[in-house]
């Protein structure tokens, strides 16, 4: 049945002196872009440029939650292509990117959030993507380990429900996207640093690298959490960003106990079941901007006390492991995807927090085209640079932002 | 059941107390001291789980929780790993992951079908058809996860947390741990030390070998454990697994209560000046086929099983080992009646020549340079295989125990999370540490030393050390003393001598030295993995990853263990990568440097906890904390329905009818009372506040009149609204201000942050929690204030927007304003919130006659909504700019000398067209109101309603709506989309604001 193995993405190769389009960084959105590049537009001498090895940022970090309920008519359509493409991309790669469709539950936790609710359910609905408002009984029929009662600290009224999303093995999308890729002739250059563009009459000429040069006309700093500060580095330009460590963690492995993503923004805290019964869980951010990935003793008790609460049969299971990643925060909460504006050839996708990976596969498609075509597709107009030199933030979050003391 | 010894002086139980448990429905009786497993070996029992892919059965191996092997259910909780959890009377432990039992599972005739499952084999299978995927992914669930947890489980007992501060945490109550310990509480600071077992002693605890002339090893380690818990200066924490490691020397862990603990498990968190890590080795496993068969064991595993629990784990035994303390185990067990099929040594030279002659001494054959290949047997070993290391040329021998190891490797998992970045040392084979963060100090073991003298000598020294790290000088400044932590009669104890405890490095020099004239780290052993091919040879238990798994995933481009371990899940099951944890890095660089690229050796990354931890251990006692107003005893007992918002909880209804007609309808026509004391609350002053004011608020706060009332707002710089409030001119540079509820908590850093660079001349208190506000409402309202003050507050002498001070009854000193949220004729009283239910019976008693009622914040909700008054985040949102909510006016344009936070913005969003607007609304037809949330939507999203009720005072549905400004004009018809509506749309009107009272004339009469 399987025979000798071959590498997935490719032998390694010696890294050439030019190619017609440079990617910076070898997470999702990096892949995704590639595989479509090659896929969509023919444009296959692309080389990906990872400084350690795929996957080792956000993309192998996240808990791989999808969705498509956002608030705002900008992303609901962006999301659910993304949500979409899951089933397509299985198919297309040939990998099991293991979809598990299960839906989320939002939980609410007041008569205000359930109306917050309601206006990001009627988005939902308006734009064909299904979503409902549900009362706490509904809920806990959904999720019978839900502790529905009024004795904690915030008793909950109702949730949203959307049953399309799920998760995702974040890792095979990875590996996935890459040997996808590679099969085009991409290249994926890992233990590879890039450390500058050259640009020459306010174009982008090539790309300089611990391994030398790359001349190319095309670049694309998609670098996840490092984005912010490579751009700022490498072009000069500064985002309004700003880089947080978010944990995640995961108990031992259970038989079937949670049959949806369960998720409550006054309690921080969000869980769901993986394919391998470990109850995934996260959301809480440093409060300050720092690149540490350092996990802190405050935030897994504060995860524990969380889950006590309205999952209190979790009490009965064991974290196993807690991580750090980072979130590349915009004041919007809505991602920044440019370029071929500053500089000629130069485009840049970041910002996505904690939310890019539900979003990589749409975003890589589109970024593609941009790159391609070298103008924005409509549907990544509305999340330009410009936006904040214009004061008009895109609306994603309800409330106001506060994890740093500067937005 | 089989005999146990009974009268060892090592052992750990006490024969003669029985724990009477039950297993699968059986009871069981075990010794007190047991383990669950150790309890269940007594009874016979060997198989003791199946493994999670193959269901391969999996007995004791380690006794200290490095695999899932003896997981099993215990009192409901799943994943109990029962090798180190004490059996207790009553428990109820079951098996889990088996169909049948774990001695019959059905599902074992998986193992045969490995050759379907290579490394990664679910990524490529399973998705062809599509429609095969949902159906397979429900087998994979229920294949995968191990314990069942029921959804409606309570766990029971008790659990707490303390948060000790220390001098110094010693991590590892063996010998080195201890001598560090006392070695620093000699010194004397304050120590705490933790220990993971029931017990101090470590690897000397079971030992019966020598350590000096007569003195058995368990022997010296129960004298020092008596001086470590007879000591002043150590606090003990014995049953204390370390589980994380933070910046500055904050080390976590949890503890389990024996008999008269308060708790059952409690969490602990130490923030300490110094840390000794002293956690010695956990055996690298050996790798050969059916290497975790029931039978094979490690040699401590075999050695305390003993010695310990009293329990021989066979009648004939196999050794196949990598070290000395293997040798000794075989002599120590041969002695307690266990037969030795023969010893098989991977060195070739390089035993302790003593140890080797007593083997001989008792017959026991000794191979050098051979090492296990096979464990035989399907259930249980029978038999075992063992071959010279090239594997030309094998013999086998009967037996029912293999002793398997294949030599030690530190515990650097402590280490790891404190921040040491590790490298391979070949000499040792360890992973030791490259560089330890401040303040970290490692002994014992775990830095390759095997000699015993050497192994405490090293603890003295890590002691001293760290000791020095936390003392303060008292003599000479000098730098090795840390800020500020010393006793404080020490500085005057050694002033009179050139040297203090911090400075005096005899006692560190004398230690050096003896570490330096004792034997050093002896060498390791280097084998992984026996000549086998693999396939049936596991380099992780709980995740049945096979070396042939690992070869499969570097052929095909997983290069790095932290891939491989990705990509093969070696590492990531509930024995916290305990067995694969060194292997897996160790035979990645061998397997690669065969293929010609050597690449350095570093080990997978390391995460807390490193012991599985409850989560109810991580909560703790979990309080829930919330902040309760003055007024919130006397809001219960008049029939208050509370909510919690933000950290306060406030009265929402006063009566089961959530849309509050009552309510209203009193504030109408009569007087409420509102408690309002949660309105931030502040008081600003100095020369510079008012320029402080400037900055932050968009009004001119100069033009405030004395005795008046200005409403403003506070922008971000994006102009958009964050916080709406009143200011005050109490006084020359004077000012007492009101913030939302939301924002009390980040004021005084909002205003801070926005002058940082000015140095200006200001103070800011944070009154909140110090004033208590009444809202006093409805056309009675200033019939009741009349009552119970002497004060002239006619309508001439107190008008609207008016502020005065007096005083109620002499006593109580009340800030006053007029103002009209509600819409109605009103009074907002800010007090001490001690005086709060003072004013507030006074109020109630004056207003009896005129039928004074609570009113709580869903009925002020819709009465402010009647006048358009505002709520942020209700008639707001992120991107709501000041202009947006036709609060423009509240905008002073020319005041540009003071950088109003946010102006730049609002001058730019002036131009533009596209923003949105709030906007009033009715419905037609006299239709119901939309539900708060809904869209306002043509082709597409225009806008949503904020607000909107059927209100009762003007008998029509009425709302406030954000919507594209095109659309704010009066006469606009409005499309709404509720959610679930389908086609269906309701219809309203953009009407002039606001709808209640239009000219103002109630609340300003
Ligand atoms: C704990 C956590 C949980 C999350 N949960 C979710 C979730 O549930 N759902 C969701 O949608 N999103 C989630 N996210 C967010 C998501 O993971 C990220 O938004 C996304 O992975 C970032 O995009 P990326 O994969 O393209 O970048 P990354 O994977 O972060 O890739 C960046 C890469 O760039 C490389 N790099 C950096 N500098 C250089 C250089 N100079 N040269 C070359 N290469 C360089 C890095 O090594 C890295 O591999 C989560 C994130 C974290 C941290």
């Amino acid at each position: 049945m399987f025979g000798k193995y071959k590498p997935m993405w490719g032998e390694k190769t010696q890294l050439k002196s030019s190619y017609d389009a440079v990617i910076i960084g070898g997470g999702l959105h990096s892949l995704a872009t590639a595989y479509y590049l090659a896929k969509e537009h023919g444009i296959t001498d692309v080389a990906i440029i990872e400084k350690n090895y795929i996957g080792f940022g956000g993309a192998g970090r996240n808990t791989a939650i999808v969705r498509a309920n956002q608030r705002t008519q900008y992303n609901v359509p962006l999301y659910k292509e993304a949500l979409d493409l899951w089933p397509v991309l299985t198919k297309e790669l040939d990998y099991n990117l293991m979809f598990n469709n299960c839906g989320n539950l939002n939980l609410m936790h007041s008569e205000a959030a359930m109306k917050a609710a309601r206006m990001t359910i009627c988005t939902a609905q308006y734009h064909g993507v299904e979503s409902h408002l549900i009362d706490a009984k509904e809920a806990k029929e959904l999720v019978p380990a839900l502790n529905i009662s009024e004795d904690i600290t915030f008793p909950i009224h109702g949730a949203m429900f959307h049953p399309p999303g799920g998760i995702v093995r974040h890792d095979a999308v990875v590996w996935g996207l890459a040997r996808g890729a590679s099969k085009y002739g991409v290249e994926i250059h890992q233990q590879t640093e890039a450390t500058a563009i050259n640009t020459r009459n306010g174009k982008v000429v090539s790309v300089e690298t611990d391994r030398g040069t790359i001349n190319t006309s095309k670049v694309l700093i998609s670098a996840g959490g490092y984005s912010a500060s490579l751009i700022n580095k490498m072009m000069g330009i500064r985002l309004p960003v700003s880089v947080l460590t978010i944990q995640a963690m995961v108990t031992q492995p259970l038989k079937p106990l949670l049959n949806h993503v369960v998720s409550s923004g006054a309690y921080h805290c969000y869980a769901n079941q993986t394919l391998k019964g470990e109850i995934a869980t996260g959301a809480h951010m440093d409060q300050w901007p720092n690149y540490t990935t350092q996990t802190t003793a405050h935030y897994i008790k504060h995860q524990a006390e969380a889950l006590s609460e309205f999952l209190p049969c979790l009490r009965g299971v064991r974290f196993m492991r807690i991580w750090g990643g980072l979130a590349d925060m915009t004041p919007d909460m809505a991602p920044i995807m440019d370029g071929n504006d500053q500089v000629e050839g130069f485009f840049f996708n970041c910002g996505w927090g904690y939310f890019g990976f539900k979003s990589c596969s749409a975003a890589g498609k589109h970024m593609a085209e941009f790159m391609a075509n070298g103008e924005a597709p409509n549907i990544l107009k509305p999340f330009n640079l410009k936006r904040y030199e214009e004061h008009k933030l895109m609306g994603e979050t309800a409330a106001l932002v506060t994890y740093t003391p500067d937005n | 059941m089989m005999t146990r010894f009974n009268q060892l002086p090592t052992l750990r139980i006490d024969p003669t107390k029985k724990v009477i448990f039950n297993y699968k429905g059986k009871s069981c009786a075990g010794s007190e001291g047991d383990t669950v497993a150790t309890a269940l070996y007594a009874n016979g029992v060997r198989v003791f789980a199946r493994s999670l892919k193959y269901h391969r059965p999996r007995g004791l191996y380690s006794l200290d929780g490095e695999c899932s092997n003896t997981c099993m259910e215990v009192d409901g909780i799943p994943n109990v790993r029962t090798e180190n959890t004490l059996a207790k009377q009553g428990m109820e432990v079951k098996e889990q992951n088996v169909k049948g039992s774990a001695e019959n599972d059905m599902m074992a005739f998986i193992d045969k079908l490995d050759w379907m499952m290579p490394a990664g084999f679910y990524y490529r299978t399973m998705h062809k058809p599509a429609s095969m995927w949902p159906v397979a992914m429900k087998q994979i669930r229920k294949a995968a996860g191990l314990g069942v947890m029921s959804p409606d489980h309570v766990t029971p007992g008790k659990f707490d947390e303390i948060f000790p501060r220390t001098d110094v945490v010693v991590i590892g109550g063996g010998p080195a741990g201890m001598q560090a310990a006392l070695a620093a509480a000699d010194k004397g600071v304050r120590v705490i030390i933790m220990e993971s077992r029931p017990w101090l002693g470590g690897f000397f605890d079971y030992r019966a070998a020598e350590y000096s002339k007569g003195k058995p090893l368990y022997s010296r380690a129960r004298e020092l454990a008596e001086k470590v818990e007879a000591h002043p200066g150590i606090r003990v924490l014995k049953h204390t697994s370390m589980v994380g490691a933070y910046s500055n020397n904050l080390v976590t862990g949890f503890q389990i209560g024996g008999e008269g603990d308060s708790f059952t498990e409690r969490y602990v968190e130490i923030r300490a000046n110094a840390v000794v890590v002293a956690v010695g080795c956990i055996e690298r496993p050996l790798i050969f086929d059916n290497n975790e068969r029931p039978g094979v064991m490690q040699v401590a595993c075999a050695h305390r099983l003993a010695r310990t629990y009293g329990i021989l784990a066979g009648e004939k035994a196999l050794f196949s080992v990598g070290h000395d303390l293997g040798l000794e185990a075989a002599i120590d067990l041969y002695d307690l009646g266990m037969k030795i099929a023969c010893v098989a040594d991977i060195r070739e030279d390089g035993q302790n020549p003593e140890l080797l002659l007593e083997l001989a001494k008792r017959n026991i054959p000794v191979l050098k340079g051979w090492v296990v290949t096979k464990a035989h047997g399907s259930k249980q070993v029978k038999k075992a295989t063992i071959a010279t290391i090239d594997g030309t040329i094998t013999r086998d021998f009967n037996c029912n125990v293999i002793v398997a190891s294949a030599g030690f490797t530190p515990i650097t998992g402590p280490l790891t999370l404190a921040g040491a970045k590790l490298r391979y040392d070949s000499h040792t084979n360890f992973f030791i540490p490259e560089t330890l963060p401040e303040k970290t100090h490692i002994a014992g073991r775990m830095t390759g030393l095997e000699d015993s003298m050497a192994i405490e000598a090293s603890g003295t020294l890590a002691g001293i050390k760290a000791a020095m790290d936390s003392l303060a000088c008292t003599c000479c400044g000098s730098e090795s003393a840390s800020e500020g932590d010393s006793e404080g009669d020490s500085k005057e104890k050694s002033s009179s001598s050139s040297c203090c405890e911090a400075c005096d490095d005899a006692a560190l020099k004398a230690a050096e030295e003896a570490l330096k004239a004792l034997p050093g780290p002896s060498r390791g052993t280097k084998l992984v993995t026996a000549p086998v091919k693999g396939r049936k040879s596991f380099i992780c238990f709980d995740e049945d990853t096979t070396i042939k798994n690992i070869k499969q995933a570097i052929e095909m481009g997983f290069d790095v263990p932290e891939l491989i371990k990705r990509f093969t899940s070696a590492g990531t099951g509930p024995g916290q990568g305990g067995i694969p944890g060194h292997n897996l890095p160790l035979f990645v660089a061998k397997y690669e440097a065969l293929s010609g690229v050597p690449a350095p050796v570093r080990p997978t990354t390391v995460r807390p906890p490193l012991v599985p931890t409850l989560i109810a251990t991580y909560a703790g006692t979990n309080h829930i904390m919330m902040k309760r107003t003055p007024m919130d005893e006397m809001q219960r007992s008049d029939g208050g329905i509370f909510r919690k918002i933000g950290v306060w909880e406030r009265a929402r209804y006063f009566s089961d009818d959530f849309e509050c007609k009552a309510e209203i309808e009193n504030v109408r026509n009569n007087v409420g009372m509102l408690d309002g004391s949660t309105l931030g609350k502040f008081r600003i002053h100095g020369p510079d506040a008012l320029k402080a004011l400037q900055r932050v608020y968009t009004s001119d706060m100069s033009k405030i009149k004395p005795g008046r009332v200005k409403y403003s707002a506070m922008c971000n710089d994006d102009g958009c609204v964050i916080d709406d409030g009143v200011v005050i001119k109490i006084a020359e540079n004077d000012y007492y201000f009101t913030t939302s509820t939301g924002r009390a908590g980040q004021t005084v850093e909002w205003v801070r942050y926005h002058t940082r660079y000015d140095g200006w001349d200001f103070n800011m208190v944070n009154l909140t929690d110090s004033m208590g506000v009444i809202n006093l409402s409805g056309p009675n309202a200033r019939k009741v204030l009349q009552k119970i003050t002497d004060e002239d507050v006619s309508n001439e002498a107190f008008p609207f927007s008016a502020y005065k001070e007096f005083m109620v009854k002499d006593t109580i000193p009340v800030k006053a304003m007029r103002l009209g949220f509600v819409g109605e004729l009103s009074y907002e009283f800010h007090v001490p919130s001690s005086y709060m239910v003072s004013l507030w019976n006074m109020l109630k008693e004056a207003g009896k006659e005129f039928g004074i009622k609570n009113f709580g914040v869903e009925a002020q909700n819709v009465l402010r909504m009647e006048k358009c008054h505002i709520i942020l985040g209700q008639e707001s949102e992120q991107r709501t700019n000041l202009l947006d909510l036709g609060l423009g006016f509240l905008w002073d344009r020319k005041k540009t000398d003071a950088k109003t936070v946010g102006a730049v913005a609002l001058a730019q969003a002036e131009k533009d067209q596209t923003r949105f607007r709030l906007v009033g609304f009715k419905m037609e037809n006299n239709g119901r109101a939309p539900k708060d949330g809904s869209l306002i939507v043509d082709d597409k999203v225009r806008g949503y309603i904020c607000t909107a009720r059927d209100s009762f005072s003007l008998n029509e549905a009425v709302g406030m709506a954000l919507v594209e400004s095109h659309m704010a004009k009066i006469g606009t018809r409005l499309e709404i989309f509720e959610d679930e509506c389908g086609d269906q749309r309701i219809y309203g009107k953009v009407v002039p604001m606001p709808f209640y009272d239009p000219d103002g004339s109630r609340m300003k009469s």
